[in-house]
C-alpha cells in the first residue's frame, strides 16, 4: 500500500516475541472500548461515566465480581470443553447441547439419587452424571469421527437442535418426571436439598467455582505433563507421525471428544447444584455453550486463560446487563457491541502478532 | 577465482571487443522477508551453451530464475537480453522475449491433452482450433529436439519425466530461445536423465541457450559448458568445462572441503538381524511386492535403488511393522514379526528413519526434546528431564543448528531435522535395537548435511547395527551399501556387491530393461 512517498507493507514476523502475546489481547481490549465509547457519545451517554460503571457493576464492586464469578462457572467449564478438543484438531461445537444433557442428567440424578446417597457424596455423584450424560450426547458423533472420520461439526452442531427441542419438551411437552408436579406453571421439579450447594454468603457465587478454576489448572499441568497430554499433541501435529509412533488414533480422537462432552455436561451440572436447583430452560437463553466457544478461541486453546477470558466475558456481560438500571440507562445492546469489538479486535490482533507493519520511504529504484 | 578461465572460454565469442551475451543478470538483490535471496548477483549466458546454475537449497538458484524470466521484479539491479536492459513484467513478457522457465513443479492441466496443454496460453491461436493441426505441430516440434510424446495422450495419465517433456515441448512451441530448466532431474531415474541430457544438447545444436539449475554435483559436470556456483544468495565463483570437478564444486558449494567418497564396511559382517523370506504385498488384486527375499547382517548396509513407487514406500512399511505382508516372513533377530505391528517390532529391535521426516518421523511443531521421546517407552508422565540432556548433547555432538533444544523441529532445515531423527532412532532407540531401516535419508538436503548422514550412517554400521537403506537417490546407495538391490514393479530384479556395481546395469534395471 502506498501513502504518498511512504511504503506501508505487512511482513510475516519468523518469530512472534513473547510479549506480544500478551499485549495484543490488552491493546484489543483498549481499542474495543474506544469503538464502545464512540458508540456511546453519539447514542448520548458519557464514554468515561459509562465505562466506570460498567467496570464498578462487573468486576470492582463485590457485588459485581462476586456475580461475575457465578456466571462464569459453567463458562469456564463450556471453555474448556471446546478448548479442549479445539487443540486437538476436533471440532466439537455441540457444547450447548451437551450442557443441556449435562442439565438433564444431573437433574436426574438430584432427583432420584440424591435420597439414597450420604450427604457428603449427593453433589459429587451428581455433577458426575451429568458429566457422563455431556459426554454419552456427544458419542455418537465421536465414534463417527474416530472410526470412519465423518466431520464432528455438523453431526455436534445438529445435536444442539436435539437437545434444546428436549429440554422443551421435558418442561413444556410433557408432564414427566423433570416437570414439578406441584405447580401449574411449567417448571422443572427441585432436586433434593442435599443435592445442593448453598452460595457463599449472599452472593451469587457458589462453591463450583473452585472446581471449575481447579480443572482448568489440573487439565493444564496434566495435558503438559502425562503422557496422555504428548500423544494427544502428537496426534493433532501430524496424524502419520502418530501412525509412524504406534499410537491408537481412534482411542484418543474417542476420549477427546468424550472429555470434552463432559466438561460441557458439567457446567449444566453446575448450573444445576449451584443457582437452577432443577432443569431450568432458563439456560437456554443464555448461550453459554456457544460463548465458550469463543472463549477457548480468545483464549487461544490455553486452559490457564480460559478462565481470565471466560470472568472477563462474564463481567462484560453482568455489568452491561446492571447499566439498565442505571440513572441514565443505557441498553443492554451495549454490553453486546462491547462484546462484539472485543471479538473483533482479537481477531484483528493476531495479523500483528503474526506480521510486522513496516512502513519505508519509496525510492526510486531503477530498474523496477 | 577462476576469472582468467572465464575470460579465456569468454574470448571465442568476442565480437568486435563485446561480449554478446543473451541473457545477463547484473547486481541482481532479491530480498523476501528476513532472507537475501539473491545479493548482487552476476550472471551471464552465452548464445548456445549449456551453463549451469549450482548451489544448495536456498542458495538462490530458483530466485535467480525467476528474475531472469519475468516472473520476480528485481529489488535491485538489471536483467540485460542479448546486451539491452530489459525490463520483465511477466513470464509472459519474458516469453515474448524468448525468454521460458520450466518450474520446478510443473504447471500444467491434467485432464487437457498434450498438444492442448502445449498451446495453452497462446496467443496467436486461430478463432477454431484444428486439433489435427496442432497435434501435428506439437508432434513435429517434440521430434525435432528427440522428446517423444504422444500429443493425444491426457497429461493426467503422464509419468514426471513425460510431464517435464511436454513443459518443455510448451516453452519450445512458444519460441523460446532461451530455457530456464529449474532442478529438472529432481524426480527423473537415470535413463530418463541421460534423454534428457540429449534434449539438451539438441537444444544447443539449434542454437537455443539453457541455463540448468541443480544442487546435484555430480550430473552437473556432463551436461554443462560453465557452471556457476551460488551460496548464500552470493554467486561464489563459475568455472568452464574442463575444470569442473566435483571436489572443487562441493567446496564452492558448502564453503569448505567434503568427503564424498565412498564408505564401505570395514568389519567382516557377523550375524543376520534381519530376514525377509519370500514376502509379498497383495492389495486390491495388485502385487505391490512380490517374492522379495534378503537378509541383513550386523555390520553392513544393504542397499536398495529403483525408481521412486517401485514398491519401496510398502517395503518399508512392511519390515517397519505399518503394515503387515500378505505372504511370507519377517525375521528380526530370529524372531517371527509378521503383523505384530510397528509397536511391538520395535520392541523387537527395529528403528525406522521414514523417508517422510517432517510429517511422519518427526512431529513439526514439537520440539527437538518432544520428537526424542516419540518412540521411546513413556511412562504415565513424560520426562523431559532426561529428554532435554540427551537433546543437548545431540546438539552439541552433531553440530545440529538450532537456537535451542526447545525449538520445533519444522524451523530446522532438512539437514539439522535429519540429523534429530537420525539421533533418536540410531542412538536413543534402546539398548537392543540392532536393526535400522532408513528410506532416502538425504532427500533434498545440502551436500554438506549429505556427507554429515553418511558419516552417521556408517559409524551406526561400525558400531554394528544391521541397516537396510532404502533410497531413489542410486549415487547415495553406491556410495554407501557393502550390497545393492535394484527394485523394480515390486520385485528384486538385480543383485550386486557395493563395490563391484556395474553402474550401467544397475541403470537398466531401474528402467525395467534388464
Ligand atoms: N516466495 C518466497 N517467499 C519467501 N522466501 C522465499 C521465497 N522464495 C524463496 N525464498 C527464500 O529465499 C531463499 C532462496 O530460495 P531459492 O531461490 O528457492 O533457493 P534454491 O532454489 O537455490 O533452493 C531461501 O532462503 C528461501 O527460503
Ligand atoms: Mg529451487
Amino acid at each position: 500500500m502506498n501513502v504518498g512517498n511512504w511504503r506501508v507493507d505487512l511482513e510475516p514476523r519468523l518469530t512472534s516475541p513473547k510479549w506480544l502475546y500478551a499485549a495484543v489481547p490488552i491493546g484489543s481490549l483498549f481499542c474495543a472500548f474506544i469503538v464502545g465509547g464512540v458508540f456511546l457519545a453519539f447514542t448520548g451517554h458519557s464514554p468515561i461515566g459509562t465505562f466506570a460503571l460498567l467496570i464498578d457493576r462487573g468486576f470492582t464492586s463485590t457485588r459485581g465480581i462476586t456475580n461475575t464469578l457465578g456466571t462464569a462457572t459453567p463458562l469456564i467449564c463450556t471453555g474448556l470443553a471446546a478448548a479442549f478438543a479445539f487443540r486437538m484438531n476436533l471440532f466439537n461445537i455441540g457444547e450447548e447441547g451437551q450442557m443441556y444433557l449435562g442439565m438433564i442428567g444431573s437433574a436426574w440424578a438430584g432427583i432420584a439419587l440424591a435420597g439414597y446417597l450420604p450427604g457428603f457424596a449427593a453433589v459429587p455423584v451428581v455433577l458426575l452424571t451429568g458429566a457422563c450424560t455431556g459426554a454419552l450426547w456427544v458419542l455418537v458423533p465421536a465414534v463417527l469421527r474416530a472410526k470412519m472420520g465423518t466431520s464432528e461439526i455438523v453431526s455436534t452442531l445438529l445435536l444442539n437442535y436435539v437437545a434444546l427441542n428436549l429440554v422443551n419438551y421435558f418442561i413444556f411437552g410433557s408432564r414427566g418426571f423433570f416437570r414439578d408436579p406441584t405447580t401449574s406453571f411449567p417448571q422443572g421439579r427441585v432436586i433434593e436439598a442435599s443435592a445442593r450447594l448453598s452460595s457463599f454468603g449472599s452472593t451469587r457465587t457458589y462453591p463450583t467455582v473452585i472446581i471449575a478454576v481447579g480443572l482448568a489448572v489440573g487439565l493444564y499441568w496434566f495435558m503438559k505433563r502425562s503422557n496422555y497430554g504428548y500423544e494427544t499433541s502428537v496426534l493433532a501435529d501430524s496424524p502419520n507421525t502418530a501412525r509412524y509412533a504406534g499410537m491408537n488414533a481412534t482411542k484418543l480422537t474417542l476420549s477427546v471428544l468424550l472429555f470434552s462432552g463432559a466438561l460441557a455436561g458439567l457446567a449444566g451440572a453446575m448450573y444445576v447444584v449451584g443457582p437452577a436447583g432443577k432443569v431450568d430452560p432458563g439456560l437456554l437463553q443464555v448461550g453459554f455453550g456457544y460463548a465458550g466457544i469463543v472463549v477457548a478461541a480468545l483464549a487461544r486453546y490455553n486452559f490457564m486463560a480460559v478462565v481470565l477470558t471466560a470472568i472477563l466475558f462474564a463481567g462484560l456481560r453482568e455489568g452491561g446487563a446492571s447499566l439498565q438500571i442505571s440513572t441514565n440507562p443505557v441498553p443492554i445492546s451495549i454490553a453486546v457491541v462491547l462484546q462484539g469489538a472485543v471479538l473483533l479486535f482479537a481477531l484483528g490482533g493476531e495479523v500483528f502478532r503474526r506480521n510486522r507493519l513496516r512502513v519505508r520511504r519509496v525510492q526510486q529504484t531503477v530498474g523496477a | 577465482m577462476s576469472n582468467a578461465s572465464s575470460e579465456a572460454a569468454l574470448g571465442s565469442h568476442r565480437l568486435g571487443g563485446a561480449t554478446l551475451f543473451a541473457l545477463s543478470a547484473r547486481h541482481v538483490t532479491k530480498r523476501f522477508p528476513g532472507v537475501l535471496a539473491n545479493d548482487h548477483v552476476d550472471f551471464d549466458l552465452l548464445p548456445g551453451e549449456v551453463h549451469t546454475l549450482l548451489g544448495e537449497n536456498g542458495a538462490g538458484k530458483s530466485t535467480l530464475a525467476s528474475v531472469l524470466c519475468g516472473l520476480y521484479k528485481p529489488d535491485e539491479g538489471a536483467v540485460l537480453r542479448n546486451g539491452t536492459q530489459i525490463r520483465l513484467t511477466s513470464p509472459r513478457h519474458g516469453l515474448q522475449n524468448g525468454i521460458a522457465m520450466v518450474h520446478q513443479h510443473f504447471r500444467l492441466v491434467d485432464r487437457f491433452s498434450v498438444a492442448e496443454n502445449v498451446v495453452l496460453g497462446h496467443r496467436n491461436l486461430p478463432f477454431r482450433l484444428r486439433t489435427n493441426d496442432l497435434e501435428n505441430q506439437v508432434a513435429e516440434v517434440a521430434e525435432r529436439f528427440g522428446l517423444p510424446l504422444d500429443p493425444k495422450a491426457s497429461v493426467g495419465d503422464l509419468s514426471a519425466g513425460q510431464r517435464q517433456r511436454v513443459e518443455i515441448v510448451k516453452a519450445l512451441y512458444q519460441g523460446a530461445e532461451i530455457l530456464l530448466l529449474d532442478e529438472p532431474t529432481a524426480l527423473l531415474a537415470p535413463p530418463e536423465v541421460e534423454k534428457l541430457f540429449e534434449t539438451v544438447r539438441a537444444m544447443t545444436q539449434a542454437g537455443k541457450s539453457v541455463v540448468f539449475v541443480s544442487h546435484k554435483l555430480g550430473e552437473v559436470v556432463d551436461i554443462s559448458d560453465r557452471v556457476t556456483v551460488m551460496r548464500d544468495g552470493r554467486v561464489t565463483g563459475s568455472v568452464a568445462r574442463g575444470e569442473a570437478d566435483t571436489r572443487k564444486l562441493a567446496e564452492l558449494m558448502v564453503g569448505r572441503d567434503i568427503d564424498l567418497s565412498p564408505r564401505r564396511s570395514r568389519v567382516a559382517a557377523q550375524d543376520t538381524l534381519l530376514h525377509l523370506d519370500n514376502v509379498g504385498l497383495t492389495r486390491d488384486g495388485v502385487d505391490h511386492i512380490s517374492q522379495v527375499s534378503f537378509s541383513v547382517r550386523a555390520g553392513e548396509i544393504v542397499g536398495i535403488a529403483g525408481v521412486s513407487g517401485n514398491g519401496q514406500r510398502e517395503l518399508a512399511e512392511i519390515v517397519a511393522g505399518l503394515q503387515a505382508p500378505t505372504s511370507g516372513e519377517i525375521l528380526i533377530n530370529g524372531a517371527r514379526v509378521n503383523g505384530i505391528g510397528i509397536r511391538n517390532v520395535r520392541k523387537a529391535g527395529l528403528a525406522y528413519v521414514p523417508e517422510d521426516r517432517l510429517g511422519t518421523g518427526l512431529a513439526p511443531s514439537l520440539s527437538i526434546v518432544d520428537n526424542l521421546v516419540l518412540t521411546r517407552k513413556r511412562g504415565f508422565f513424560v520426562d523431559r528431564k532426561a529428554a532435554l540432556d540427551e537433546a543437548e548433547a545431540f546438539i552439541k555432538q552433531l553440530e545440529i543448528k538450532t537456537p535451542h533444544a526447545h525449538t520445533a523441529t519444522r524451523k530446522l532445515s532438512g539437514g539439522n531435522s535429519q540429523k534429530v531423527l537420525l539421533a533418536r532412532e540410531i542412538f536413543a532407540a534402546g539398548d537392543n535395537s540392532r536393526v535400522l531401516v532408513v528410506c532416502s535419508p538425504t532427500r533434498g538436503l545440502d551436500v554438506g548435511a549429505v556427507e554429515a548422514v553418511h558419516k552417521l550412517l556408517d559409524e551406526a554400521r561400525a558400531a554394528g547395527k544391521a541397516i537396510l537403506l532404502i533410497s531413489e537417490d542410486l549415487d547415495e546407495v553406491l556410495t554407501l551399501a557393502d550390497r545393492v538391490m535394484v527394485l523394480y514393479r515390486g520385485s528384486v530384479v538385480h543383485e550386486a556387491l557395493g563395490s563391484e556395481v556395474d553402474v550401467e546395469l544397475v541403470g537398466l534395471a531401474m528402467a525395467g530393461l534388464s
